[in-house]
């Protein structure tokens, strides 16, 4: 298939798996809807579908909401760094989960930095966010180093230490790091100066660190195509024995693969922290890393593709919350939706019909043309 | 009229989802009672259309038609309840189960509706081994049974389910001359009972010989329907490829230098406590080709894995240019100039979904001269790959196309570049022409010969014993994992010969076996 066909298959394929999606969502809001009678029901299903569909981007009462659309940028820079993260580790074949609780992890290191350490400022942040990268890249060693010397599933291990590193973290804040002198559980405030600036001060914690989330975007899409190391991981995640056979050294690049994973994750949370939070206070794992693992598989494990994958994972949380906020939608109702687009996307065989239609007249338009061009030059030979 | 004809397949057309056109507007008519042959280059087709057949794969547009009626051949169920039966060129056997109960498979006889039958299935068994002449032992255990036996056991298989028509795809690929004789023996017994018989091949000569008719393919497309005693070799050869394929290797005599591998009292007991190499001794010299001939399974495939480190022996010594690489990675094994081809292009060859230009820089992508400081340089390396492919006469439309994409003789053509262009001091070729065209065989053998003269050492393991008798300047031949016979000069070889070595009949002392150590 030419391109111009494939990005028209990908192109109708994304919006059938949306309008799927959607009319599965107007069935649900319908149902749950509490009017009495059709009329009523319907019309707050179309209220609520227009808050989803357009509430990320309008004010309450009409116009365009800039507050509303950089929240939406906001929510993205957690999301495009687990996105990144899980892109890596997908490319090298490691189905690591741990970028949820490498997210806090580095969101704590971060914290911790920026409360205790004396530092200048500018030094600060960039030294809190790369020591809570480093805390996570070095944890990812435990899930790497064991499938790589012992075969063991760094799917299970990494999912577990999730949870280890979440009880672990709320231990360290409920015993030792928590400032006693407030109603809630939450460390010392972090040092002014190791806060990361706003590019926009209307209250939407629409930090800096999304520029830095843009730029990783790039380098690790160098990273992973432009060099040999991001070389031979996609190797060894496309086929492991040919890598082995032609000399990489498959279980040192399965572990750099994780670590690199770890690293990215553990930066996502420590620009978060200092992006948007002034302590630390969370209580359980953030969720944003199952969020990268949708939005890298959404993104076909392209880095170049995450940040698409990522604002339209945001969009839609943020529609949601409208929806659930302004017309008694239950917020829940998000997962369903997210799923239902999630099947459909991640669904090989979907519309794969009309893709062999497209095949099919693809490869006889190019036979025809090649029997010209025979037909061209055995005229040429007979003059 | 129509009832003359068993199978009718009109105007086959079948484009894969990855825009290959296997076939394209195809007819294909076999006779009632007729072995007819389907003959092709790899890649030109044959396959496909003999899935459409059974039911493995729909055609994209035609129709087919067995026994006057039009059939939707949905799955292979549907083709085995219309009297298709097929034997697989890979063998579609349980190998932990007996050969009765891979007989009743699917259909199995019941004792009091619960338990199976075993004896009722051993009857079963010999009842049609006695009916077609096919002698096989009902109580052997797949794994332990020869080649020849599980071929017949995939027959008697196709029979007992009711096949009239029998599909072989490449029955002779693994048999020997002897075990092909028998074959064609019993090939003709069934058609003298009736049954109709499609022979895919594309070993000439025994097409001439026990083939009626036989449709020609060409790249996707049909040649023509030809009475096999009709046509010449040359003819057939000519509709094959579109040229007169000469099937020599042409080389001078080898001057073997000095000691490359020196490969010494090797053993291996696999994991299921089988001896698969025996005392396994012999060294291969600068600028010679040593071949290693053997009917399949007979420690070819450990040896290689031996010497690439894909395995671990249990004793013994390998070494190359008088330094051990036993043990060693794959990437010091490549930095002491090892290059191996190796046998499952698909496993170890290439990373299907990558695409060319990956799949040629894979053992070099850490060289110095691909790379500007941290980042690849891609225009070193677009170059390389570019020089590569014209080199090596890659079939493609760009470097960036997926290799698997391309058809098996452009993929073994891509190992092959690379293996041969990192500045080799010992090749080891496993099976390098298995399954591919004969345009791309004769490009590889001219390649290698070619390299070999060169001052390279070339170890050549080949179960086709026209290709290691017709390019190997000495050959050893392996059975049960010893080396039982060696010939300094192959010229004066001929199958027969061989094919008494290669089953086990004869074997050489151990001082004439020794002379391959060149001590």
């Amino acid at each position: 298939m030419n391109k111009k066909r494939k990005m028209i298959f990908s192109l109708v394929r994304g919006l059938t798996a949306i309008l799927i999606a959607l009319l599965v969502a107007a069935l649900l809001i319908f149902v749950s809807a509490n009017g009495d009678g059709i009329a009523e029901k319907l019309s707050q299903t179309g209220g609520a579908m227009k808050k989803l569909l357009l509430g990320p981007l309008l004010k309450n009462k009409g116009g365009i909401s800039v507050k509303n659309i950089s929240d939406v940028f906001a929510a993205m820079i957690p999301i495009i760094f687990t996105g990144l993260g899980t892109c890596v580790m997908f490319s090298a074949n490691q189905f690591n989960l741990g970028t949820e609780g490498g997210v806090m992890l580095g969101a704590f290191v971060a914290a911790l930095v920026a409360i205790y350490c004396p530092l200048p400022p500018v030094v600060l942040p960039v030294v809190a966010i790369l020591l809570g990268a480093i805390a996570v890249g070095i944890t990812m060693l435990i899930p790497a180093v064991l499938k790589a010397r012992l075969g063991v599933s760094e799917m299970v291990n990494s999912l577990m230490l999730n949870y280890v590193i979440m009880y672990f973290i709320k231990y360290l804040l409920n015993s030792h790091l928590a400032d006693k002198s407030k109603g809630q559980i939450m460390t010392y405030e972090i040092q002014p100066h190791a806060a990361l600036p706003q590019l926009i001060n209307n209250g939407s914690k629409l930090s800096w660190g999304f520029v830095v989330a843009l730029i990783f975007v790039v380098l690790v899409a160098l990273f992973m195509y432009r060099t040999r190391w991001g070389y031979a991981i996609r190797m060894i995640g496309i086929n492991k024995d040919f890598a082995m056979y032609s000399g990489m050294k498959v279980g040192a690049i399965i572990i750099l693969s994780q670590v690199i994973g770890g690293l990215l994750a553990g930066m996502g949370g420590g620009i978060e922290m200092l992006g948007r939070y002034n302590t630390f206070n969370w209580t359980g794992l953030p969720g944003y890393g199952w969020t990268g693992i949708t939005v890298a598989i959404l993104a076909g494990n392209n880095p170049l593709f995450v940040p698409l994958a990522a604002f339209f994972m945001s969009y839609l949380n943020k529609g949601c919350s409208l929806m659930s906020t302004y017309c008694g939608v239950p917020a829940q109702l998000i997962d369903i939706l997210q799923a239902v687009i999630f099947v459909f996307f991640a669904a090989e065989q979907f519309l794969s019909g009309y893709r062999q239609k497209l095949v099919v007249k693809s490869t006889q338009e190019e036979l025809s043309r090649i029997a010209e061009q025979e037909a061209a030059a055995s005229k040429v030979e007979v003059k | 009229m129509a009832e003359e004809y068993a199978v009718q397949m009109k105007g086959i057309t079948k484009v894969y989802p990855n825009g290959i056109a296997a076939n394209q507007n195809v007819d294909f008519f076999v006779k009632k009672g007729e072995i007819h042959a389907l003959m092709g280059e790899n890649g030109a087709g044959k396959s496909t259309l003999v899935k459409m057949l059974f039911g493995l794969e729909q055609p994209t547009s035609g129709e087919i038609i067995v026994n006057g009626k039009k059939l939707n051949l949905s799955s292979p169920n549907v083709a085995i309840a219309n009297g298709i039966g097929m034997v697989h060129q890979h063998f579609m056997l349980v190998p932990s189960l007996t050969v009765a109960e891979n007989m009743v498979l699917g259909m199995v006889p019941k004792k009091s509706g619960l338990f199976i039958d075993r004896k009722k299935a051993v009857e079963i068994t010999e009842e049609f081994s006695k009916k077609f002449n096919l002698p096989v032992d009902p109580n052997a255990k797949v794994m332990d049974i020869p080649v020849g036996m599980k071929q017949k056991v995939e027959i008697l298989k196709a029979l007992v389910r009711g096949a009239k028509i029998l599909i072989l795809d490449e029955p002779t690929a693994v048999l020997t001359t002897q075990e092909t004789a028998e074959l064609f023996k019993e090939l003709i017994n069934l058609k003298n009972q009736g049954y109709t018989i499609i022979f895919i091949s594309h070993k000439l000569n025994e097409i001439m010989q026990i083939t009626d008719r036989m449709t020609i393919l060409r790249s996707g497309h049909s040649m023509g329907v030809y009475n096999t005693s009709d046509v010449t070799p040359e003819k057939i050869s000519r509709l094959m490829v579109g040229r007169d394929v000469v099937l020599k290797v042409q080389k001078e005599r080898a001057k073997p230098g000095e000691e490359v591998l020196r490969v010494r009292d090797l053993e291996y007991v696999n994991e299921w406590g089988k001896k698969m190499l025996d005392k396994v001794s012999f060294s291969v010299r600068r600028g010679e080709i040593l071949g290693i001939a053997g009917v399949e399974s007979n420690g070819q495939k450990e040896l290689v894995d031996m010497l690439f480190n894909l395995n671990t022996p249990n004793a013994g010594t390998v070494t190359v240019n008088g330094e051990s690489i036993l043990g060693l990675s794959q990437r010091k094994i490549r930095s002491k100039g090892v290059s191996l081809v190796p046998e499952d292009r698909m496993l170890y060859g290439i990373a299907g979904a990558a695409s060319i230009q990956e799949n040629l820089i894979s053992d070099r992508c850490g060289d110095k001269k691909l790379n500007k400081g941290l980042l690849f340089d891609m225009k070193k390396i677009r170059e390389e790959a570019d020089q590569l492919i014209d080199e090596y006469t890659v079939l493609c439309k760009s470097q960036n196309q997926r290799v698997d994409n391309l058809s098996g003789g452009n993929i073994q053509k891509v190992v092959v570049a690379r293996e041969f262009s990192n500045n080799p001091s010992l090749i080891i070729a496993d099976q390098p022409t298995r399954g591919i065209d004969v345009g791309a065989e004769e490009f590889i053998h001219n390649k290698l010969v070619e390299l070999s003269r060169s001052g390279i050492a070339v170890l050549l393991v080949s179960a086709d014993l026209n290709e290691v008798m017709e390019l190997s300047d000495s050959l050893i031949v392996m059975y049960g994992g010893r080396i039982c016979a060696y010939f300094e000069d192959t010229s004066e070889l001929n199958d027969e010969i061989m094919g008494e070595y290669m089953l086990g009949l004869k074997e050489q002392s151990p001082e004439q076996i020794r002379r391959v150590c060149h001590e």
